[in-house]
């Protein structure tokens, strides 16, 4: 059996690309589940689907832990341990990553002995949530790394998916998922089915017997306040906000009102300071700045200034 | 002790005023409305303390039950058959919210077709929700479980809502004669309700009832809960100790009449289990060897004692007051399950469904049940399931069939 | 209500504190977030937030919260009746001698409009016909927007929904739940966005000192069920002012009074043609008889307002 999981951004096309490559194997005759995984995601959290396929029917569910082929739309996820990209990789998983950087480059990084191939993100765009037919994109080249679905094959998956997106959508979609799927022609049929989990020799869950507790601790109460900052809605964000303080006008009463998420806080001069812990990217403050003080700068790019000690 | 004589609706009002109960968030529902309108006379004459509130319906009175119990006063609430289905989604909310405090439900069949009658499907609908359950035969028991309901409801063992559940009509509308006890003898039975941390203060903030995401919290307290209702069996036989020592009145998690040396036994929830009672007596003049069960206690489910009383004997009839459509008899299922595999297991477990809908069962059929008993037992073979229901009803429900479909069938002709 | 003296006049008088903690799920750019955060930052954390089924329901999702007072989550319909029993709780201990003042909580309701407009507008009714002293506040995003924007009753006319995707979108009209409310004569109700900060802290800060049920209805830009650029909230959310779709006005001491009467109102299309789910309205092509029609509708109201 094949699994296969898609990791983006909410607005990437996961989904797509889980359907796509679903139905792509499907049209080559095997037995196919595709579904994405949904939670309390938003428009640039991390989210996933996944793809299993094989010969005979599937008996396995829901999320896959022992992946085959891990496919990453936005590479600004893998180090984010919330996305859970390298959860279960194995030294045999096939790690594909849309990305500007070299496999070498991320094989050190991640310190993984298994493949790592990129693809080389084909457009790039200032707002990652926006990343242009991403989804067919990354399906294009699984349906390439696993060696048994045709060209033709996944042109007619892309079609029957995207029927109701309009010629002009699907006409850009296959010709980024087709090109997609010629790039990766030197690793044809490197990701290979996985096998089923032995009842011979095993892990044996280490089952705990759940002790009583009293409604104090086992009722689903929180004692604590405000500890939501605790979750990091950071890294949600494609864009950046970057105030340029030579600009600023100190009227922080506009952008630390307007912002959502009161992620703007103001300091003892009357600056505002933006929390990229919180800060979800969504812009209003750049919209709303009265002076254009505020600049949006890609998430990715803000990243790499900051690691190699730029100022963005 | 001087004895009054009050319906089971009266009653189960004596004892939410003798539990000392701050809050009643109602609405009215026949059989049940006697309850919260002896309550408000009380609480407007001021012979009782405590606020009533009707709310627009039995899912809002549900929430304000919960609402109120989550952050700290003593909550009473009452209702009956479509209310307590219509509050169904409350029912499994505020038991997730582990507050404690007492419903009365007074059981009446459900629709369609409507009925005001008595029978069990409504309460059967609440047994998975995490309420505790008390089931009641008698207006005394009424008053009494409603004491005992609170003990078993603020313990810190369980912490959960208790239903104290009685027959309408055959209850509620029935007056029969109730010790009432002491107010201060009551009082001190069922203590100050300590609402621990589940509170809402300014200087105590808390988030109750927020959401989980993902199984595993959520395994962790739906289990926990399942856990809470499961303690209740030891607490319910403390509690229930200690209110007979105080009292005098014994009501244990499962009624064993005439049980000790009985080959046969009848299986029964609820009032009518004391015309099983008196079955018995009849059967036992006539020289057989045959007793009652009935639990009291349905949530926690009191397995182990049911087990113990049903080994070794020739053979069980469950009379079921409740039919789960497509299925039988809820109470000869769990009482199936119970037994399962256990070495002296009854080897015949008759199921029978009677009463539905307040429709009476005679003397003659609970007779006729226990010859039925007899000879499965001889033949080794369990008979198919029984509705108590004699071809005369047929007959009658025939009659009045035709008179439904004359007008349509005069048209066609 | 007169007599209040307002302590926030100009924008600068808003807080620069937040009290709503960051880390919520809510999407970026959600005008009902903002709304609640501007509120919160007023009413304070000497409040319990009852809330109903909806997007919100995920602001407290163990073990977390974003709250720095209390918090319940009941279910979709029945919301008001939990504050019902909350109230009625602290008032009892109030009464006992058993919660001191400085204990006691504003009980607030928190729902969005598919609780307010449909399932739970008769638990609303029944805690204001029972003059229940608490705080309702709706985050209006016009349509079932935690399960992917499904319309509502408080779905606009014409607009694209997930299960109003035809060539006119919704055929039905948004409620006026407004009026509905007033209806009952509660101590306020009050109609807020985000967008205009110092309207809404001035009609919180005069909800704040009043008894009775007080009713708020926030619209809430949503750019994930009306598919707009989230750093489009704010200038959206000012377009529904000045084009006199969404009036901003109070109903006190029996009368209804608007606090901002858009003068030059903009024509409705400057506020439609900013978001997807009127894209049908202008592309193929422009629905004139349809825009006629919404910008009509918004025209007879005004006509009809002199306060």
């Amino acid at each position: 059996m094949y699994r296969i999981r898609f990791h983006g951004r909410g607005g990437q096309g996961m989904k797509t690309a889980s359907r796509i490559l679903g139905s792509a194997f499907f049209l080559e005759g095997f037995e196919v589940q595709d579904a994405p995984r949904y939670g309390a995601e938003r428009r640039g959290a991390p989210i996933f689907a996944y793809v299993r396929a094989a010969r005979a029917a599937i008996n396995e569910r829901g999320i896959i832990s022992r992946p085959d082929l891990v496919v990453v739309a936005d590479d600004t996820l893998v180090p984010v341990p919330a996305s859970g990209v390298l959860s279960g990789i194995g030294a045999r998983t096939v790690l594909l990553i849309n990305t500007t950087q070299n496999t070498s480059a991320w094989q050190q990084r991640l310190n993984i002995s298994g493949p790592v191939i990129t693809l080389p993100a084909s457009a790039e765009v200032e707002d990652r949530a926006d990343l242009p037919y991403i989804g067919a994109t990354c399906a294009g080249a699984a349906a390439r790394l696993v060696g048994v679905i045709a060209r033709d094959t996944l042109a007619g998956a892309i079609r029957t998916e995207l029927s109701a997106l309009g010629a002009g959508v699907i006409d850009r979609n296959l010709e980024n998922a087709l090109q997609a799927y010629d790039i990766m022609q030197a690793h044809s049929g490197l990701v290979r089915e996985g096998s089923m989990t032995s009842a011979i020799k095993y892990a044996h869950p280490d089952w705990a017997d759940l002790p009583f507790d009293t409604a104090r601790i086992s009722a689903p109460t929180v004692f604590a306040t405000a500890n939501s900052v605790e979750v990091r809605t950071g890294l949600w964000r494609t864009l950046r906000p970057v105030v340029d303080y030579s600009r600023c006008n100190h009227c922080w009463w506009v952008c630390s009102t307007f912002c959502p998420d009161g992620a703007i806080a103001v300091d003892t001069d009357g600056k505002p300071v933006i929390d990229y812990d919180h800060c979800k990217g969504c812009m209003i403050c750049v919209a709303q700045c009265p002076p254009h003080a505020i600049e949006a700068v890609s998430e990715e790019q803000a990243q790499r200034d900051t690691t190699t000690g730029e100022t963005p | 002790m001087s004895r009054t004589l009050l319906t089971g609706n009266v009653s189960a009002a004596w004892g939410a005023r003798l539990a000392g109960v701050d809050y009643v968030p109602a609405f009215p529902i026949t059989p049940q409305t006697e309850i919260i309108e002896t309550l408000a006379g009380w609480i407007d004459s001021g012979e009782m303390a405590g606020r009533l509130v009707t709310l627009e319906s039995e899912h809002s009175m549900i929430t304000a039950a919960g609402g109120a119990a989550t952050t700290g006063v003593r909550v009473f609430s009452a209702t009956s058959s479509q209310g307590l289905l219509y509050a169904m989604e409350m029912l499994y909310t505020v038991a997730g919210w582990r507050t404690p405090f007492v419903l009365v439900n007074v059981s009446r069949g459900l629709s369609a077709p409507i009925t005001l009658e008595s029978d069990h499907n409504d309460i059967m609908a609440a047994r998975d929700c995490g309420f505790l359950q008390i089931h009641c035969a008698s207006c005394q028991e009424v008053l009494d479980s409603t004491l005992l309901a609170y003990r078993l409801a603020e313990d810190t063992r369980v912490r959960l809502p208790v239903i104290v559940n009685l027959d309408g009509f055959y209850l509620s509308f029935t007056r029969e004669p109730v010790e009432i006890p002491a107010a201060d003898a009551a009082a001190g039975f069922v203590g100050d309700f300590d609402p621990q941390n589940a509170r809402f203060r300014a200087s105590t903030p808390e988030s109750q009832a927020v959401a989980v995401l993902g199984g595993s919290p959520y395994s962790y307290f739906r289990y926990e809960t399942h856990l809470a209702s499961l303690n209740g069996l030891s607490v319910y036989d403390e509690i229930s100790a200690e209110f007979s020592a105080t009292f005098g009145r014994n009501h244990p998690a499962v009624e064993a009449y005439r049980t000790g040396d009985a080959d046969y036994l009848f299986v029964m929830l609820g009032s009518f289990a004391t015309k099983a009672r008196e079955a018995v007596d009849r059967l036992r003049d006539a020289g057989w060897s045959i007793g009652l069960l009935r639990p009291r206690l349905l949530r926690p489910f009191p397995e182990e004692s049911l087990r113990r009383l049903l080994a070794g004997r020739r053979g069980v009839a469950v009379i079921d007051q409740n039919l789960s459509m497509g299925k039988g008899g809820v109470l000869h299922g769990e009482l199936l399950g119970a037994l399962y595999g256990h070495p002296q297991a009854p080897p015949v477990v008759a199921s029978f469904i009677g009463g539905l809908g307040g429709r009476d069962i005679s003397a003659e059929e609970f007779y006729e049940m226990a010859q039925t008993l007899r000879q499965a037992a001889d033949t080794g073979r369990t008979p198919p399931p029984r509705l108590l229901y004699t071809r005369d009803e047929l007959r009658e429900i025939r009659k009045l069939q035709a008179v439904a479909h004359q007008e349509r069938e005069e048209l066609h002709r | 209500m007169t007599g209040t003296k307002a302590s926030i006049r100009r924008m600068k008088d808003l807080p620069s504190t937040h009290l709503l903690g960051t880390g919520t799920p809510m999407c970026a750019g959600c005008g009902g977030l903002q709304a609640l955060h501007e509120i919160y930052d007023i009413l304070g954390e000497k409040t319990v937030f009852v809330n109903a089924a909806g997007c919100m329901t995920l602001l407290s999702v163990y073990p977390f919260t974003p709250f720095r007072g209390s918090w319940l989550y009941t279910a979709m319909a029945s919301s008001p009746a939990g504050a019902q029993g909350i109230r009625d709780a602290l008032d009892i201990l109030r009464e006992r001698g058993e919660l001191p003042a400085e204990e006691d909580l504003q009980v607030v309701v928190l729902t969005g409009d598919g609780a307010a407009y449909g399932m739970g507008l008769s638990a609303t009714s029944g805690a204001m016909e029972r003059d229940l002293d608490f705080i309702y506040i709706c985050y209006d995003n016009e349509g079932y927007g935690n399960t992917g924007q499904q319309y509502s009753g408080a779905t606009p006319h014409a607009a694209k929904t997930a299960t109003s995707r035809g060539a006119h979108g919704f055929a039905g009209y948004k409620k006026d739940l407004f009026s509905i409310w007033a209806a009952h004569r509660p101590a306020y109700v009050g109609t807020v966005i985000g967008a205009e900060p110092l309207d809404l802290a001035h009609k919180i800060e005069t909800v704040k000192q009043l008894r009775g049920p007080r009713m708020i209805i926030a619209l809430a830009p949503c750019p994930t069920g009306w598919d707009y650029d989230p750093g489009e909230s704010v200038n959206i959310g000012r377009l529904a002012v000045r084009t006199g779709i969404w009036p901003l006005k109070e109903y006190i001491d029996g009368k209804v009074v608007h606090t901002r009467i858009p003068r030059g109102r903009l024509p409705v299309e400057e506020y439609l043609k900013t978001q997807g789910r009127f894209a049908h309205l202008f592309a193929p092509q422009r629905d004139d008889a349809l825009l006629a029609e919404l910008q009509a509708r918004v025209d007879a109201y005004w006509d009809g307002v002199t306060s």
